[in-house]
């Protein structure tokens, strides 16, 4: 165990006391950081689901990772869904390993020409990108109001 | 609410965090964006300006110190206050979602 990742989780932990923030923890690639690192202090893993075998694979684990952490909440976000063949393919594999999909996020040219342009995403007019990451935002406060009545 | 968004490289994982911290923030919650990345690129789906990334100082490896406690030198603990890295490092953005790159201290020393 890497004291450095000790720290961080402490600090991240830190900053966390009060409850009425939210945070939102950008991941490294690699699973070997979510296996050592935050995920003690991370009530919420979102999961991107991609359509195409590896993304999918390297979910997968990300998923088992995130339940053997005790992570209260694993979820997974389908993303750059462009058709419906591409939607059925990631409900297939959410539903076979029992991964709750709690969005569907359309590709969207657009987030590479933001890219480019070096603009946030979310300055994109009628995206219906941005439109799926609000219902998303919704259902985790949603979610975070039930959990704090409990 | 303590959100981590993980997946393979190139999956969207960065849009979506950068879109999710400034729509929840829009919602009127108070959001911390953390960029545990080595190579950080949230600072720029979040909105900051181009101008203004030089200005981003990531978290030095400074606010880590050996432990006293352990004769190897290798556990580390923290050399400051949690508050003081947040009100030293924390970059102020755009809704008011504020960001901490925090990808060089996670991986000083790391294996």
């Amino acid at each position: 165990m890497c004291g450095a990742h000790a720290a961080v989780r402490h600090l991240i932990g830190g900053i966390l006391e009060d409850q009425a923030h939210v945070t939102v923890v950008d991941m490294e690639a690699g699973l070997e950081h979510l296996s050592r690192a935050t995920g003690r202090h991370v009530d919420t893993l979102l999961v991107t689901l991609e359509p195409y075998y590896k993304a999918l694979e390297t979910s997968r684990r990300a998923v088992i990772l995130g339940r053997e952490l005790g992570i209260g909440r694993v979820v997974g976000i389908g993303n750059k869904i462009r058709d419906a063949g591409d939607a059925a393919a990631v409900r297939r594999f959410a539903a076979a390993h029992d991964i709750p999909l709690v969005a569907e996020v359309p590709f969207d040219e657009a987030v590479r020409r933001s890219d480019l342009d070096g603009t946030a995403f979310i300055d994109v007019p009628d995206s219906t990108a941005v439109r799926a990451i609000d219902g998303l935002a919704g259902w985790l406060l949603a979610e975070d109001a039930a959990a704090r009545r409990h | 609410m303590r959100i981590a968004i993980a997946g393979k490289g190139g999956t969207g994982k960065t849009t979506i965090a950068g879109t999710l911290a400034r729509l929840i923030a829009r919602r009127g919650r108070p959001v911390w964006a953390i960029d545990a990345d080595s190579n950080p690129n949230l600072a720029v789906t979040l909105g900051v300006p181009r101008e203004a990334h030089a200005g981003l100082t990531p978290v030095p490896r400074t606010i880590l110190r050996d432990d006293p406690a352990d004769g190897t030198g290798k556990r580390k603990i923290l050399a400051v206050t949690a508050s003081d890295v947040v009100e030293q490092y924390g970059f102020q953005g755009p809704d008011n979602v504020r960001l901490l790159l925090m990808g060089r201290v996670d991986h000083a020393g790391a294996g």
